[in-house]
C-alpha cells in the first residue's frame, strides 16, 4: 500500500463528499451520511476526518457561501482531488477482487 | 427574523474556548446551520440540547492541540489553517517536542548513569525517610483532632500558684462533675473519664482482661467516636448498661450480636453484671481517650464512699462549652466555684504565701483544648508527648530533605557544563530561553519522579520494620488521608521547583555563542556549589553532635543512683484473674525454703514499666499541724523495703510481730518528714487535723527518698501502708545474683502451680526502669537513625561533586604531573578544596548544637555537662569521613598516565 492509510470513516466522508460534488461540506455531508447510514453523525468526526482527508491530500477545501442561518458566516466547501478520486477507485478495486475470491459454493 | 431560536450563547463561548480561531468560522457557521435544521425537525428545546451535545463534542484532542499551538502563536492565521503550521516553528508544548525532550532526557540520563543513579538513591532515601518522620509527627499533631467540635471540649486542671512551683494537675475528684453540672446549667455536656487498671471481663466462663472505662452518658454527647449499635442517647442511661468497643464485641461474641447479652465485670465480691446496650468503634491511635468497654461510673462499688471525697484525686473530667462561650469566659465563671467548693486549699495556700498569677488565682479550676492536651505532660500525667519532639521530628525531616535537594542541585548545575555544548546547538537553532528551561526542568523532575516513586516503594516495604524499631504505630491507612497526601505532594513539587528549576534556570541562561566556542565559563568557581556542601556538612555535624549529647543524656539518666538497688528484682504483674494477696501468701510458702530467694513482697505500683505497660498513682493530700501535706500513697508488703534494699533512716520495716502494723502503721520518706517539719518523726501519728476519729496512722519508720517514678520527675514524698483490704497487683522477688540467669524460669514454674489461671508476665526490674526512658530513648534512636542517612547523603553529594571537579581538572592534574608533581603532591591539591569547606561547615555547626543543647538539658533536673570532646570527635570524623570520601577519586585522578590525560587535543 503506497498510499495513506484511509479509515473506514474517513472512506464514507470521502465518497459522501464525491457524491455531493461541489455542494459538499459539514453539514450537508453530516446530513447525508446520517440518511445513508442510520448512524450517530457529529460534526466534530466529520469535521476532522476532512482536516485530516486535506492534510491526505484527498480532498481541496474553499471558504465561501455565507447565508443567513449560518449567522453570515462562510462554510469551507469541500472537493474530492485527482489523488482522491485514485485512491476510491483502488479502493473499491481491491474489494471486488477480494468478493470475487469467495468461493460460491459455500455461499448458499 | 427576531422570534428565530438561537443556540445557547455559552455553548459558542465554549467552542470557541477550545477550539482554533481559524477554524472557529466554518465551524460555528455548520453548527448553526444544523440547529436551524434541529429546530425544524425536533423543536427547539430538543435542537438546543443537540446543539450543546455537538459542541461538547468538539473538545477533543484534535482540536485542542491545534487551539494550543495556536495560542503559543500569536501571528494571525486566517484562511490557510494548514499550510502555515508547517512553516512555523512548533510550540515548545508540541507533542512532537515533548517527545523529543523525553528521548533527549532518557539518553542522557542513559549515559550519566551514575549520576542519575546517585540522585535517585538520594532522593529516595530521604523520601523515605521523610515520609517516616512526617508520618510520624502528623499522627502526633493531629492527636484528638477527629472529635466533631474539638474546639469546644476542654479538659479541667486545676492550677494552684504554689510559691515553691506552680503547678497545674489535670486528676480530679469525684464529686466535682457533678458539683460543675449542678452550678453551670449552662454546660452543653460533661463527663468523668476514669480509666484506671484493665478489669477483669466474664462471658459464659470465658475470661478476659479489657479496660473497662467508667464514664457519665455525656461521654457519646462529647466525643464523636462512632456507635455501631444502639442509640446516642440511652446507650449508657441505666447503671447497668454497658457499650462495648468493636473490638471487644468481636472478642467476646465473635460474629453474634453482642446487643442485649450480659457481660460480668470485676472480681470475686466486686463483681457486677452488665447488659450491652452499644456497640462504640474503637478509639484510634491518636486518641487520648482509649477504651475497651464504657459503664457508668456511678455502677462501680466504690462509688459512694468516694463520692465525696474531694480530695482524691483520680480521673479526667471532659466539659464541652456552648458556642456562646469561649473558654476564658468560662474559666472567669469558675472562681465562684473555687470559692464554693475549695476554701481550704485557698486558704492554705494563702498561708503558705501563695500570690495571686496574673489572672488573680491563687488556686483556679482552668480549662484545656482537648488539641493540647497531648502535649501538656504536666495535664495528662506524663502520657503525651512533648511537642517539641514533634518539632524535632519536623525540623530533621527538613533537614535531610533539604541535604538531597542540595544533592540534587550540586549535581545538576555540575552536570550542566557537560551539557552546555547541546544547550548551545539549541539555542543556536532557535530554542527560547523559557523552552531549555521547561525540558531541563522537565528532565529533573522526571528524575525526581522515579526517586519519589522508589522512596515511596521503599516506605511501604519499611513500614513493618520501622514500626518494630521505634514502637510506632503507623500504617498505611495514614498514608491515604487527604491532608498526609497534600502534604507529600507539595513536598513533591517543592522539590523539583527548587532542586529542579534553579539548575534549569542557570543554564537556560548560557550565551550561546560562547558556549558554541568552548569558552564557558569557570567564571565563578562554584560558590553556590561549595556554599550547598557548607549547609549540607553543617546539618550532618549538627545532627550527629545532638545525637550524640542526647544518648550521653540519656545514659547518664540510667546510671543515676534511683534510692533503691534495682538489679536482681523480678517483678510480676498480678493479672486481674486472681486475687493477688492469695498468690503471694502462696508464693511465699513455695519459696521460703529457697536459698537463692532473698525476700518476696507485693505492692499496688509497679517500678518502672513491665510487660502490662500500666502505671497508675494515687495521692493523698491533707493538713498535717496547719501544713499542707501530699504525697505519693503506696501500698506494700511485709519485705518491701527488704527486697528493694531501702535501709531505713530511723525507725524499723513492717514486721509481721506487730499486729497493728498492718491496719495503723505507715513508713514515709525523708521528704515527707521534711514537708511535716518534724525532725524525728518516728511514733507521731499521721493524719488530717480535721480528723478526729481514730483513723489516725502511726509512723513506724522514715527511708531516704527514692524514685518511684521516672527521673525526669522529682522524686516525691511517699507513705507506705499495709492494708489488707486493697488489691495487690504487682510481686516482686529479690534473688541472689549467683542464681539470676536461671530464675526467671523457675519462678515462671512455681507461677503455674501458685496461679494456673493468670500467664507469667515477669520481668527484670531494671529492664522496666530503663523502659521509663523510652520517649529519650526513642529521640536519640530517631536521631541517630536521621544523622546517619544525613551523613550518608552528604557524603554521597560530595562524592559526586568530586568527581565531577576532578573530571575537570583532569587537564590540569595532567601537566602537574609532567611538571613533576608526585602523587600524594596531587591528592593533597585535590582534597584541599574539600576539606576546608567540611571544615568551615563545622565552625558553623558546632556553636549552633551547643545553643541548642544546653537549651534542651536544661529541661534536665539532672544533666550532663557538655564536653568539648564530643565535638572535636564529630569535628574529626567529619574530616575524615569526607577525606575518605574524596580519597578515591582523587587517587584515581592521581594514578591517570598524564599521557592519557593530555593527549586528547
Amino acid at each position: 500500500m503506497g498510499r495513506p492509510y484511509l479509515g473506514e470513516f474517513e472512506e464514507l466522508v470521502l465518497l459522501t463528499v464525491a457524491v455531493l460534488d461541489g455542494g459538499a461540506y459539514g453539514v450537508t455531508i453530516a446530513a447525508e451520511l446520517k440518511q445513508r447510514t442510520d448512524r450517530i453523525i457529529s460534526l466534530s468526526g466529520v469535521h476532522i476526518a476532512l482536516y485530516r482527508l486535506e492534510e491526505k491530500g484527498f480532498v481541496k477545501s474553499e471558504l465561501g457561501g455565507a447565508t443567513a442561518a449560518r449567522g453570515g458566516r462562510r462554510k469551507r466547501l469541500f472537493g474530492i482531488t485527482a489523488a482522491g478520486k485514485q485512491t476510491l477507485g483502488e479502493m473499491r478495486q481491491v474489494r471486488n477482487e477480494l468478493w470475487d475470491s469467495i468461493p460460491t459454493p459455500s455461499w448458499s | 427574523m427576531n422570534s428565530n431560536p438561537h443556540p445557547p450563547a455559552w455553548a459558542d463561548r465554549l467552542l470557541k474556548g477550545f477550539c482554533p480561531p481559524y477554524l472557529l468560522e466554518e465551524l460555528l457557521g455548520d453548527l448553526h446551520e444544523q440547529f436551524e435544521d434541529h429546530v425544524q425537525q425536533v423543536g427547539e428545546s430538543k435542537a438546543r440540547r443537540l446543539y450543546v451535545l455537538e459542541v461538547i463534542r468538539f473538545c477533543r484532542p484534535y482540536f485542542l492541540k491545534r487551539r494550543a499551538a495556536h495560542l503559543t502563536k500569536p501571528v494571525l492565521k486566517t484562511a490557510q489553517p494548514f499550510a502555515s503550521t508547517r512553516d512555523q516553528p512548533p510550540h515548545f508544548l508540541h507533542p512532537d517536542m515533548l517527545r523529543n525532550y523525553l528521548k533527549i532526557a532518557f539518553r542522557n540520563l542513559w549515559k550519566s548513569k551514575g549520576y542519575a543513579a546517585i540522585n535517585v538513591v538520594g532522593l529516595s532515601v530521604a523520601f523515605c525517610i521523610c515520609v517516616f518522620l512526617f508520618l510520624t509527627a502528623y499522627l502526633q499533631l493531629t492527636y484528638d483532632s477527629f472529635h466533631k467540635d474539638g474546639d469546644r471540649i476542654f479538659q479541667t486542671y486545676y492550677f494552684s500558684n504554689d510559691p515553691e512551683r506552680p503547678t497545674r494537675s489535670g486528676t480530679m475528684p469525684l464529686p466535682l462533675l457533678p458539683a460543675l453540672k449542678a452550678d453551670y446549667p449552662e454546660l452543653e455536656a460533661a463527663t468523668r473519664v476514669i480509666a484506671g487498671r484493665k478489669s477483669l471481663v466474664e462471658v459464659k466462663g470465658n475470661y478476659f482482661d479489657k479496660l473497662v472505662v467508667q464514664t457519665d452518658a455525656d461521654f457519646l454527647k462529647i466525643f464523636s467516636f462512632p456507635l455501631i449499635r444502639g442509640n446516642r442517647a440511652i446507650a449508657l442511661r441505666d447503671l447497668s448498661s454497658i457499650v462495648i468497643s468493636e473490638n471487644m464485641a468481636t472478642a467476646l461474641f465473635g460474629t453474634e450480636n453482642p446487643m442485649g447479652k450480659p457481660i460480668e465485670v470485676g472480681n470475686d465480691a466486686d463483681k457486677r453484671q452488665y447488659v450491652v446496650t452499644g456497640v462504640i468503634g474503637d478509639a484510634p491511635n491518636n486518641s487520648t481517650i482509649q477504651y475497651d468497654a464504657l459503664v457508668r461510673p456511678e455502677s462501680w462499688p466504690g462509688y459512694q464512699t468516694g463520692k465525696d471525697a474531694w480530695a482524691s484525686n483520680s480521673h479526667a473530667v471532659y466539659l464541652k462549652l456552648p458556642p456562646q462561650i469561649n473558654k476564658a469566659t468560662f474559666e472567669n465563671r469558675l472562681k465562684p466555684f473555687v470559692q464554693k467548693y475549695f476554701r481550704g486549699r485557698l486558704d492554705e495556700l494563702q498561708k503558705k504565701g501563695a500570690k495571686p498569677d496574673q489572672q488573680g488565682d491563687v488556686f483556679a479550676v482552668r480549662l484545656q483544648h482537648l488539641s493540647d492536651i497531648h502535649f501538656d505532660r504536666e495535664i495528662s500525667s506524663g502520657r503525651g508527648a512533648p511537642i517539641a519532639l514533634v518539632y524535632t521530628i519536623l525540623a530533621i525531616a527538613f533537614f535531610i530533605l533539604l541535604i538531597a535537594c542540595i544533592n540534587f542541585i550540586n549535581l545538576s548545575i555540575a552536570r550542566s557544563f557537560t551539557r552546555a555544548r547541546e544547550i548551545g546547538v539549541r539555542k543556536s537553532l532557535g530554542a527560547l530561553k523559557n523552552q531549555l528551561f521547561v525540558q531541563i526542568w522537565g528532565e529533573s523532575t522526571l528524575l525526581c519522579l522515579v526517586g519519589f516513586g522508589v522512596g515511596l516503594v521503599l516506605t511501604i516495604l519499611l513500614l513493618p520494620r520501622f514500626n518494630a524499631t521505634f514502637d510506632a504505630r503507623l500504617n498505611l491507612d495514614y498514608m491515604l488521608q487527604p491532608g498526609f497526601i497534600g502534604l507529600i505532594l507539595s513536598i513533591f513539587l517543592l522539590v523539583t521547583l527548587v532542586a529542579g528549576g534553579y539548575p534549569a534556570w542557570q543554564m537556560s541562561k548560557f550565551n550561546a555563542v560562547e558556549v558554541l566556542k568552548g569558552k564557558l565559563s569557570m567564571k565563578r568557581p562554584g560558590i553556590l556549589r561549595n556554599s550547598l556542601i557548607v549547609t549540607q556538612f553543617a546539618m550532618s555535624a549538627l545532627l550527629a553532635c545532638c545525637t550524640i549529647i542526647a544518648a550521653q543524656q540519656v545514659d547518664y539518666l540510667r546510671a543515676r543512683p534511683l534510692g533503691f538497688q534495682k538489679d536482681q528484682v523480678i517483678s510480676i504483674p498480678v493479672g486481674t484473674q486472681v486475687n493477688g494477696r492469695q498468690v503471694l501468701g502462696r508464693l511465699r510458702n513455695k519459696l521460703v525454703n529457697d536459698p537463692s530467694v532473698l525476700a518476696v513482697t507485693g505492692t499496688n505500683v509497679n517500678i518502672g514499666r513491665g510487660m502490662d505497660r500500666v502505671s497508675s498513682r494515687s495521692t493523698s493530700g491533707y493538713t498535717y499541724k496547719g501544713k499542707d501535706v501530699t504525697s505519693d500513697w503506696l501500698l506494700v508488703d511485709y519485705d518491701y523495703l527488704k527486697t528493694l534494699n531501702i535501709r531505713p533512716l530511723s525507725g524499723r520495716d513492717f514486721d509481721r510481730a506487730y499486729s497493728t502494723d498492718s491496719l495503723k502503721s505507715v513508713i514515709i520518706t525523708e521528704s515527707l518528714a521534711k514537708m511535716m517539719g518534724e525532725k524525728n518523726p518516728v511514733g507521731l501519728l499521721l493524719g488530717d487535723d480535721a480528723d478526729s476519729t481514730d483513723s489516725k496512722l502511726r509512723i513506724i519508720g522514715v527511708i531516704p527518698d527514692f524514685h518511684l517514678y521516672s527521673l525526669a520527675d522529682q522524686a516525691r514524698p511517699i507513705t507506705m501502708h499495709i492494708s489488707n483490704s486493697e488489691p495487690i497487683h504487682y510481686i516482686f522477688v529479690r534473688v541472689t545474683p549467683q542464681s539470676l540467669a536461671g530464675s526467671m524460669e523457675k519462678l515462671k514454674a512455681i507461677w503455674q502451680e501458685v496461679a494456673p489461671q493468670s500467664e507469667f508476665i515477669g520481668s527484670f526490674m531494671d529492664a522496666n526502669v530503663d523502659a521509663w526512658y523510652q520517649n529519650e530513648e526513642q529521640m536519640a534512636k530517631i536521631c541517630s537513625l536521621a544523622s546517619g542517612i544525613a551523613i550518608l547523603l552528604s557524603c554521597l553529594g560530595l562524592f559526586a561533586v568530586a568527581m565531577m571537579v576532578i573530571e575537570q581538572r583532569t587537564k590540569e592534574i595532567g601537566i602537574r604531573k609532567v611538571m613533576g608533581a608526585s602523587i600524594p603532591n596531587i591528592i593533597v591539591v585535590l582534597s584541599r578544596d574539600f576539606v576546608k569547606l567540611v571544615v568551615i561547615a563545622l565552625l558553623v555547626a558546632i556553636p549552633i548544637a551547643w545553643f541548642l543543647m544546653n537549651t534542651w538539658l536544661d529541661n534536665y533536673l539532672e544533666r550532663i555537662q557538655i564536653s568539648f570532646w564530643v565535638f572535636a570527635g564529630v569535628g574529626l570524623s567529619a574530616i575524615l569521613i569526607a577525606l575518605a570520601t574524596v580519597s578515591f577519586q582523587t587517587i584515581k585522578a592521581a594514578l591517570v598516565n598524564p599521557v592519557k590525560s593530555l593527549r586528547s587535543e
